[in-house]
């Protein structure tokens, strides 16, 4: 396929028109006329494989009517005539239905496809603030199960559906053509059918709901003993485990037993069964009264016999219904977030020096509380800067204001003093590099992973940048060098070679600010010497905001912010702050203690008496 | 219920019971609901009767106003009503017995299953390390969730074979006494459907397996690129991206559209089989009626027939694979019943207290035959005494802290604590004096405080607090959004790996035991939060036993004796001072894992190269 693929595409892009995407319900119809030719085609041939079907008791009659009284003269050439009209219509019938099937078929895999498409254009159109919000897993359940059910909702759910109201429709008007009164016991039926159906499916969905649930619970109970089982037994808590499993499975067999309850009791079908015996007793007192002869009862009795078929399918098929509209809504709840980018290209557009300022600045995602209340702070070009704070401190989220991830909620965030909402975001985010802590490679060649930004770059290019990140003797040491293909996820490699070839992608970037979102664990010393030689080198000569676990890389940077439930309480060099910050100062008091004695644990120097610097 | 369409993505089993000795188990399994079985039988049995007698009494509702009209006796109203009456009662009868069927059944089922479940969960926590290492959590929870429940389908699918066969077999006997020579041709029918049936489900299968590995692929790319998405937009490679995806997404259609073409195909294949038997019987009938006495009726009950033998059949077709699939599963069930405990103890004696001496005498230990990890291993370890493990991976470190925690049994030598042999001891009443810590800590769902109250449940919020607080004076605990009252879910996933250390910790402090058997985690956490962990680790070894499997160097230096092994064995002993003097095993060791960690890495400039 050689559409193209267009960034500014928050909407879809259909091949004639734009889908609407004003509801579920629209959204299906537009995908739908898409193609009008098979959804005629499967219309036409699923009712006429429907009229074909009521047919059939009709021939049964004419047959029966041949063997009563067969016609004088040839007498089996009469009999033979009308069965053959029978497998005509009966043979007609499963013609009609194959070709039906195959056309709402391709109607529901093609619109699968469709819209899977469409989703995934708005998805790679939407920006990296909206990625960086989703959860991974939902957006692949929404390109994968959703737009599933959305096809099996089209087949076979409409497919079923058109199966019950054909059902009812068919027989009926046959019978009406029979004789108008035989109608009286039938269209009784649908009225009641309607009526007690609608009430087994409001018993029925929420047990299903809570059987689901239950299911999930047990799971779960059951998969946090087993992953914790060292604890469970060395905390001597079996039987508790065993309780609370016990419970989740009671709940569940309670649930299993009521749902199988309400299923097994299937009013419909027993409304049937009592209506069968009194349309047989009013088609023979028709007949008696000599309203129709006995081909017609017996096409009578066939015709009420057909009704069976959508008495049995109504049971499941509104579930696919709503299961398809559900997947439905959960697609058009992604495609209809507009997408919050701002690409500003009448923008600023220069070659940035890298001075970074904070001025004021409050932020908090959305719906969740404030991450960083009150920040001000003046980085100058080429410094490292390096930032410490405990988990949820807001570290991570005042590295993303600078590549404008976010905009803060009140204040401003400059590069060389222009305010980043004014800064043509392609120039900015071109000139500042990111490497983060969940290093993400493609499955492809680690010189492709090295060289993603840039197609064009040499062979000697790539190598350089490996060098410079210490990645170089590594990937050497594979059979394919830098032709080694990476499994999904980088997994084939340990954390500490992903981080030196994210690392190489930024030296071949050669951005003007640099942001390092840096940990790595469980590495040798050899390994963290290259890493740290390799981090001293990309900072050299840019602008380094680190947020590091390595302290010798926090030690020795120019400057050291401190963070607190997102403000800013120390802000120094490292002599400065352990001088003045006490959360500093813990995480060196210990080391200190450490020289040379030991062994005694003296009492560690209160550190509440000295004062915060700003 | 066995279906057309049931079992054909099944994937290839193997078993290892015989299907006789499967058969016995399951039905064991069910011997506690046996009267509601029988009963649900009857009710099968009776509503294949019923489900005979309907199309039967039809038909000889039409053969009374049959005869009236060829100039007989006319039929009494009474007699009308009399046969209205007893189909309503037929199908009525036919529908209780339905509905008791599914309502028992599913009780009865619902029992089973549930009984199943719990002694499959005893048996899990009753095993010993060695079976969870044997089996993976996910096949485990596949047993007891899905396999438990598939077993009992081979109960519930052979009761509607039988319902499904009684009712062929009644309704063809019937036939059978009509007229023999009509019935011997419907029966040309059962080879005919049957063996499309099979055919069908031969090309599915491999229809399927295309289509879902198409589907595989699919869910790759989306998960690799919405993933990876970040490079791609800070790299602009969208298009790239895009055009792969075409390619995907349209090899996707058209497996799954081959394969939804072989499924929508079949029942109209089976209608028309259907139509073209029912064309031949009404001919050949309406040649019997004419020919030798066969009533109108009656020959409108075979044309029924053909309608009643169609579903039986098809399920027939699909039932040994399904059969064959509930044993499997059966089997998986029992195997993980039947795993016999390695850990083998010979007494029970209680634990009242512990002071904590830990002595290895002389242990074989492998974790598999034939790779011995310990031969004639000796450690002895006194009360109070704290030391630190050291060795490269597969030395032997974690292995001693799983014999002391008796997760795993040893082959020879005796392993005592506090003198007395830990065979001889009861395991709850010893563990409860132990205090393990796993390497990647666990978190339950449950609160923070429901974390560290786990060792010992019934501490009261003040314990709690009071433990938490003993850890970096328990300022890790004012950085938890609700505090103590914080939610862990996803096993912890909300807290950050340093929290969940923190949280451990605490926990430990709480059971306040008198061994503590820990294994050093090695992931990297912030250094605030990494200061505050080892102020905590500080508190937790202070006074106790500890046995640690450092890879802290803090831990380390503060052990009082550092046991140095090599592939199961101890090579050199003593504490950092004079392992780091004498040069050997111990300063290779240093310098590979701990020197980054020391204060004179950390004081020296990194220099570019």
């Amino acid at each position: 396929m050689a559409s193209e693929w267009r960034p500014d595409g928050t909407e879809g892009q259909g091949p004639s028109r734009p889908y609407d995407t004003r509801s579920a319900a629209r959204w299906i119809v537009s995908h739908l006329r898409r193609y009008p030719l098979l959804t005629t085609g499967a219309a036409v041939l699923h009712s006429s494989a429907w009229w074909a079907y009521g047919l059939a008791p009709i021939m049964v009659g004419r047959v029966a009517a041949q063997v009563i009284e067969p016609a004088a003269g040839a007498p089996w050439a009469g009999l033979l005539a009308a069965c053959l009209w029978l497998l005509v219509v009966l043979a007609g019938d499963a013609c009609l239905s194959m070709a039906a099937n195959a056309c709402t078929l391709t109607l529901a895999h093609r619109i699968e496809r469709d819209a899977r498409d469409e989703l995934y254009r708005n998805l790679l159109g939407k920006s990296q603030t909206y990625h960086d919000r989703q959860r991974i897993g939902d957006l692949v359940a929404r390109a994968t199960d959703d737009s599933r059910m959305l096809s099996m909702m089209i087949h076979p759910g409409i497919l079923f559906i058109s199966d019950m109201v054909m059902g009812f429709i068919t027989p009926i008007v046959y019978i009406l053509l029979l004789d108008a009164e035989l109608m009286l016991v039938p269209v009784l039926y649908a009225v009641s059918f309607a009526i007690t159906l609608r009430a087994f499916v409001r018993r029925l969905g929420p047990v299903l709901f809570e059987q689901r649930r239950a299911q999930g619970e047990m799971t779960a109970a059951l998969e946090e003993a087993i992953s914790g089982i060292e604890v469970v037994k060395v905390s001597v808590r079996e039987a508790f485990e065993r309780g609370r499993f016990g419970r989740t499975v009671g709940a569940f067999k309670e649930l299993f037993v009521r749902s199988n309850r309400i299923e097994g009791f299937y009013v419909p079908m027993l409304i049937y069964g009592a209506l069968a015996g009194a349309a047989l007793l009013h088609g023979v007192l028709a007949l008696q009264r000599g309203v129709i002869g006995l081909a017609g009862l017996i096409a009578f009795v066939g015709l009420m016999h057909a009704l069976r078929i959508p008495t049995f399918i109504s049971a499941f098929s509104f579930s696919m219904l709503q299961g398809g509209i559900a997947g439905a809504k959960r697609i058009l709840g992604v495609l209809r977030q507009t997408s919050d980018i701002d690409w500003n290209a009448g923008g600023v557009s220069a070659p940035i020096a890298g001075g970074i300022s904070f001025h004021g600045v409050d932020f908090g995602y959305e719906g969740a509380g404030a991450v960083l209340a009150g920040v001000d702070l003046d980085i100058a070009a080429g410094e490292t800067v390096a930032v410490v704070g405990q988990t949820g401190s807001g570290k991570s989220s005042l590295t993303r204001l600078v590549n404008r991830t976010y905009d803060p909620t009140h204040g401003s965030v400059r590069v060389d003093g222009v305010d980043l909402r004014a800064w043509n975001l392609e120039s900015l985010r071109s000139q500042i590099a990111s490497v983060e802590q969940d290093v993400f490679l493609f499955s492809r060649s680690i010189a492709d992973n090295i060289a993603f930004a840039h197609p064009g770059a040499s062979r000697a290019d790539i190598e350089a940048a490996a060098q410079a990140a210490a990645a170089d003797e590594f990937i050497t040491s594979f059979v394919d060098g830098y032709d080694t293909v990476i499994g999904e996820r980088g997994v084939t490699l340990s954390g500490g070679q992903r981080q030196r070839l994210a690392l190489a992608r930024a030296f071949l970037k050669d951005p003007r600010i640099l942001i390092l979102d840096d940990s790595t664990s469980a590495i040798d010393s050899a390994t963290e010497d290259e890493i740290q030689r390799a981090l001293t080198r990309i900072q050299r000569g840019r602008t380094t905001l680190i947020v590091t676990h390595r302290l010798s890389q926090i030690r020795w940077a120019d400057r050291i912010l401190v963070l607190d439930g997102g403000r800013l309480v120390a802000n120094g060099t490292h002599g400065e702050l352990l001088a003045g910050s006490p959360h500093y100062r813990r995480i060196f008091s210990r080391y200190d203690l450490d020289l040379p004695p030991l062994v005694e644990r003296a009492a560690p120097a209160s550190p509440n008496g000295i004062p915060e610097s700003r | 219920m066995g279906f057309l369409m049931d079992g054909i993505g099944a994937e290839p089993y193997d078993r290892s019971y015989s299907d006789r000795e499967l058969v016995r188990r399951i039905l064991a399994r069910f011997r506690p609901e046996r009267r509601r079985i029988l009963l649900v039988c009857g009710s099968i049995l009776a509503g294949a009767v019923a489900g005979t007698l309907l199309p039967i009494m039809v038909s000889r509702a039409i053969d009374g106003v049959g005869v009236e009209l060829a100039g007989g006796t006319p039929v009494a109203v009474r007699w009308v009503l009399g046969t209205a009456a007893a189909i309503i009662g037929l199908n009525t009868l036919s529908w209780l017995f339905n509905a008791h069927r599914r309502a028992s059944g599913s009780r009865a089922i619902g029992g089973v299953v549930e009984r199943l479940r719990n002694d499959a969960f005893a048996a899990l926590m009753g095993h010993d390390l060695s079976f969870y290492d044997a089996n993976p959590t996910g096949k485990v929870v596949s047993r007891v969730a899905s396999d438990s429940q598939a077993f009992s389908e081979v109960v519930s699918l052979t009761m509607e074979l039988v319902s499904q066969a009684v009712l062929v077999v009644l309704v063809f006997t019937y036939l059978f006494t009509v007229d023999a020579l009509l019935t011997g041709v419907t029966l040309l029918l059962v080879p005919l459907i049957v063996g499309v049936a099979l055919g069908f489900r031969h090309v599915a299968r491999r229809t399927v397996t295309q289509s879902r590995r198409a589907l595989g692929d699919l869910t790759a790319h989306v998960h690799e690129t919405m993933s990876g998405i970040a490079v791609a937009k800070s790299f602009r490679k969208e298009q790239l991206i895009y055009d792969r995806f075409t390619g995907v997404n349209a090899a996707t259609y058209r497996l799954n559209w081959r394969a939804g073409l072989v499924f929508s195909g079949i029942f109209p294949l089976l209608f028309a089989i259907a139509g073209v038997a029912s064309s031949v019987l009404a001919y050949l009938g309406g040649v019997r009626v004419a020919e030798s006495g066969l009533s109108i009726g009656e020959w409108y009950l075979f044309l029924q027939g053909v309608g009643l033998l169609w579903f039986p059949l098809t399920s027939i077709a699909s039932f040994w694979s399904q059969f064959q699939l509930g044993l499997a599963a059966g089997e998986r069930v029992f195997a993980l019943l039947d795993a016999d405990p390695t850990v083998r103890q010979t007494g029970s004696e209680p634990v009242a207290s512990l002071s904590g001496r830990i002595e290895l005498c002389d242990v074989d230990f492998a974790y598999q035959e034939g790779e011995p990890v310990f031969e004639r291993f000796s450690l002895a370890i006194a009360a109070g005494e704290t030391v630190a493990l050291v060795g490269h991976t597969g030395s032997g470190k974690s292995s001693i802290t799983r014999l002391i925690a008796r997760f795993y049994e040893f082959q020879a030598g005796s392993i005592l604590v506090d003198g007395r042999d830990i065979r001889g001891l009861d395991l709850a009443s010893l563990r409860s004096h132990l205090g393990f810590v796993t390497q990647v800590p666990f978190l339950f769902n449950g609160t923070v405080a429901d974390n560290i109250r786990y060792g010992r449940p019934d501490a009261g919020e003040d314990e709690v607090e009071r433990a938490a607080g003993r850890i970096g004076g328990g300022d890790w605990v004012n950085a938890l959004h609700d505090g103590l009252a914080t939610a862990v879910s996803e096993r912890g996933r909300s807290l950050s790996m340093g929290q969940r250390q923190l949280v451990v910790l605490a926990r430990v402090l709480l059971k306040d035991p008198s061994v503590i058997i820990l294994d050093e985690a090695t992931a990297s956490v912030d250094p605030l939060t990494e200061a505050l962990i080892q102020e905590g680790l500080d508190e937790v070894l202070r006074d106790r036993t500890a046995v640690v499997v450092a890879h802290r160097l803090s831990t380390v230096r503060h052990a009082d004796r550092i046991v140095v092994l090599r592939a199961g064995r101890i090579i050199e002993e003593g504490d950092h001072e004079s392992l780091s003097a004498a040069g050997g095993h111990y300063a290779e060791l240093y310098d590979t894992y701990f020197r980054h960690q020391s204060l004179d890495y950390i004081e020296r400039r990194p220099v570019p190269a």
